[in-house]
């Protein structure tokens, strides 16, 4: 019997994880692993992998096209512009440790946009085509700036699906920045370190200013409602808060997703905490042991649902193929096309972390500005490596199909893009989430089996998430 | 149950289809109302007069009819107030379902000319649905039919159901045309084992010819809704098939899973036949989930509310058309019965199927 390429993992217990161009997956008992490494299959094996589509009969029409479906269906489909990334100032009332952004002071000059700045930005909105937009103003701290804001929005108005998020400190909540949370098409995006003395270490560093954030944050919460509101930390990974205590200060105003992620070595945290260049096998263990946690408490207390979103962005990932739309993993990952970050001075971007070692002084990786456009040959430059498809590395691995392509972190980290991809953060990060996403997915603890049904959003817990060829 | 047949008497001696005017709605070329009374109308015609007997005129308005002078017949095409028009294109089949409901017969009248009038005159934006038979025994007709009132109509759409057995490579172009972006085509597949589909529909090869099929229709980016009707003897594979459809499948706009109706072969084979998922949820349960795991859209027809768990009862669709829905005594008090399929006018009472727990 023919087949289509298999890609195995192995795993700890003698079996392997076996994946396919699509990312169609099972598992092979180590019986199996060996009829399959003799070549000696017996017709349960034949039976199960035509069912699931990994064989192929050259006379069959319907073998080439629905694994082709597949295939496509698990590519990324990129369109057009529909997502602004908008730093309307770059100035803070904050100046917290590890700024990714190296933001600047609040009564500093030119870190806003001029009036024809704004012109252009509102201009590039009126020449986006279709019916959906979405809008992320960072900083900075963009609240500063809460009439940039309402321009923007305002400009907005003729499209029938519409979201803003505000990515703000909420240091300082004015009439003005409240008349914008007041639309139900405005969400908060706010940061939360962990409890009060958490909080206060790396970013509001004196006590005043740190209740004036926990008093804004429940404010928002009890007016709005969490689901207004979502927050993420940044971990000192080489001082992490323990998981339950980080897990109840986001318990506590309602939040039930949190991004545990560790500080991004970018901007001013280049140079004070340099250890963030590489996450260590400590990060790791902690980042497990705090999905761990999430998983006991989900199963002890089934009012709220929590989750690591960055977790239950790769679960979807595998799942749901073409239908998870979250831009920092995808494949292919072109830049600059469906979504572009225009700074405070209107230079344009393909994503944040671009505009951050621009700041730093690091690489321009401008692709444009706002003004004249960012059709350009950098941009196409950067593109033409912008998928994991013929990586030489992850043709070989079994989690490509899921995975996704980032340059941009590649060129902070050791600036260029062909450190053999095992030698990178990125893939060791996602090798280990990938691993212990399938260990979850194969678990048969009641406990995670009820975590993994609550986050891919399924009315049951079905008899198993994976199959296995015994 | 809202008849579709009715008598009729015409001064005309060939068919003929007509709109039904009225006197608020009246359109260029719509039979005119002349004299109304009980379940009874006259109308005035290019193809002269004719009278409807057993319903009201202003039940008819807008109803486009098919008027058979010699059977005094007229058939209502399309019920211009009904989410639920069909067009019975052909008798002829060439599979033999265990289940049929409707069985097929050898004879076939072709009134492809007349369907494409009546769609002409739908009201605008419907959705037609176009059943058999085999309609694609005829397929090059059905074409046609569905490219001229394309021309003519784009705002119709069609949902053709058919048993994908005879599309060819050289139909692909054709499909590939703006037309058939208007058109789905509901397709059974009824096992992922070719032994069990064959058995069920009566024709060896099916399976692996409707595969091939498949591939025909994914190239012409054909829209397909999956159709399985559930049966004693694929409810237990019927896991299985979800794997199949998740693994193989995934082109499908819809996939409707479906309780047997209650006619044709099956009134005669009910007790060996019918399944009832509200004594046995467990392989339709296994079934949905893997769907749902794998994003792929089901949806549960002919099933009613009650019979399903909680969690499932939002998959459930009010499929049974209006003209042969009906609900027992006992969903009175339901308060989702508004969502709830019902059951067939014809399903009878005492059947197990039938003992609803109103929710």
């Amino acid at each position: 019997m023919s087949l289509y390429p298999l890609r195995l993992r192995a795993l700890p217990n003698g079996e392997a994880l076996a994946v396919n161009d699509s990312g169609s997956f099972f598992t092979l008992s180590p019986a199996a692993l060996e009829r399959f490494e003799r070549d000696t299959l017996n017709p349960q094996d034949e039976g199960y992998l035509t069912q699931h589509g990994h064989s192929l009969d050259e006379n069959s029409s319907f073998d080439r096209m629905s694994h082709a479906y597949c295939v496509a269906e698990r590519l990324d489909q990129v369109g057009t512009l529909d997502y602004l990334i908008l730093v309307p100032t770059l100035r803070c009332n904050l100046r917290c440790s590890y700024c990714q952004v190296s933001r600047a002071d609040i009564d500093q000059h030119k870190y806003d946009w001029s009036p024809d700045t704004l012109a252009a930005v509102l201009d590039c909105i009126d020449a986006i085509q279709g019916d959906h937009i979405k809008i992320e103003f960072q900083g900075g701290e963009p609240s500063l700036r809460p009439d940039l804001i309402q321009a923007v929005i305002e400009r907005c108005e003729r499209f029938a699906h519409r979201q803003f998020v505000v990515c703000t400190n909420l240091q300082c909540i004015d009439d003005g920045i409240l008349t914008l949370f007041d639309r139900p098409d405005c969400f908060i995006s706010t940061s939360l370190d962990g409890d009060t003395t958490r909080h206060a270490i790396h970013r509001t560093q004196s006590e005043g200013k740190t209740r004036q954030f926990f008093d804004n944050l429940r404010y928002v919460v009890e007016r709005y409602g969490p689901g207004k509101v979502s927050a993420l930390p940044t971990i000192d990974a080489s001082d992490p808060p323990p998981p339950e205590s980080l897990i109840d200060a986001y318990r506590e105003f309602g939040l039930d997703s949190i991004f545990l992620r560790p500080i991004n070595y970018q901007g001013f945290a280049r140079k004070r905490h340099k250890h963030s260049r590489e996450q260590s096998h400590a990060w790791r263990r902690y980042y497990r042991r705090f999905v761990e946690t999430l998983i006991e408490r989900n199963w002890s207390d089934r009012d709220q649902v929590l989750e690591e979103s960055y977790l239950s962005i790769c679960l979807r990932r595998i799942f749901w193929p073409g239908n998870e739309r979250h831009v920092d993993l995808r494949n292919p990952n072109p830049m600059g096309m469906d979504y572009i970050v225009v700074d405070h001075d209107g230079t344009v971007y393909p994503t944040d972390e671009a505009r951050m070692l621009a700041r730093s002084g690091i690489i321009d990786l401008a692709i444009g500005d706002i003004v004249s456009g960012w059709d350009s040959e950098r941009r196409e430059t950067l593109n033409r490596h912008a998928t994991n498809q013929f990586d030489p590395t992850c043709q070989h691995c079994a989690y490509q199909p899921f995975c996704g392509r980032d340059l941009i972190d590649d060129l902070a980290r050791y600036g260029r893009i062909d450190v053999p991809r095992t030698e990178t953060e990125f893939c060791r990060r996602h090798l280990h989430l990938f691993d212990f996403i399938f260990e979850l997915i194969y678990s048969d603890d009641p406990a995670v089996r009820y975590s993994l049904t609550r986050w891919l959003r399924l009315p049951e817990t079905p008899v198993s998430f994976g199959t296995m060829l015994e | 149950m809202i008849p579709l047949r009715l008598s009729a008497f015409a001064e005309a001696d060939r068919p003929f289809v007509v709109r039904l005017g009225s006197p608020s709605g009246q359109r260029c070329g719509d039979a005119v109302l002349v004299e109304a009374e009980g379940n009874s109308a006259t109308y005035a015609s290019k193809a002269g007069l004719f009278t409807i007997d057993g319903v009201a005129a202003s039940g008819l308005a807008g109803d486009v009819l098919l008027i058979q002078p010699r059977e005094q017949r007229a058939e209502r095409l399309i019920r211009a107030t009904s989410p639920h028009n069909t067009l019975l294109v052909t008798e002829r089949c060439d599979q033999l379902c265990v289940m049929c409901s409707q069985p097929p017969k050898k004879t076939h009248v072709d009134r492809f000319a007349l369907f494409e009038e009546a769609c002409m005159l739908a009201p605008e934006n419907m959705l037609i649905g176009i059943t058999g038979g085999e309609p694609t025994l005829y397929r090059h007709q059905l074409f046609d039919l569905i490219e001229r009132i394309y021309r003519t109509r784009p705002d119709l759409s069609f949902h053709v159901l058919t048993n994908a057995q005879h599309f060819e490579n050289d139909d692909i172009d054709r499909m590939l045309g703006p037309a058939y972006a208007r058109v789905s085509w509901g397709i059974p597949l009824y096992a992922s084992q070719s032994a069990l589909h064959d058995e069920i529909v009566g024709k060896r090869g099916a399976f692996s010819q409707l595969l091939e099929n498949f591939a025909i229709l994914m190239r012409a980016g054909a829209r397909i809704e999956l159709r399985t009707v559930l049966l004693r003897g694929n409810y237990p594979a019927l896991p299985e098939l979800a794997h199949f459809v998740a693994s193989r499948l995934r082109c499908i706009e819809a996939w409707s899973i479906m309780q047997l109706e209650h006619s044709g072969f099956a009134r005669r084979r009910w007790a060996s036949l019918a399944v009832n998922p509200r004594l046995d949820f467990a392989p339709l349960r296994e079934a949905m989930d893997w769907s749902f795991l794998h994003q792929m859209p089901v949806q549960l027809f002919n099933i009613p509310r009650c019979a399903l768990p909680e969690d499932y009862r939002r998959f459930a669709v009010a499929s049974i058309s209006d003209w042969k829905q009906k609900f027992l005594s006992a969903c009175d008090g339901c308060r989702e019965r508004d969502l709830c399929c019902g059951f067939f006018e014809w399903h009878p009472d005492q059947d197990e199927c039938a003992k609803v727990t109103p929710l």
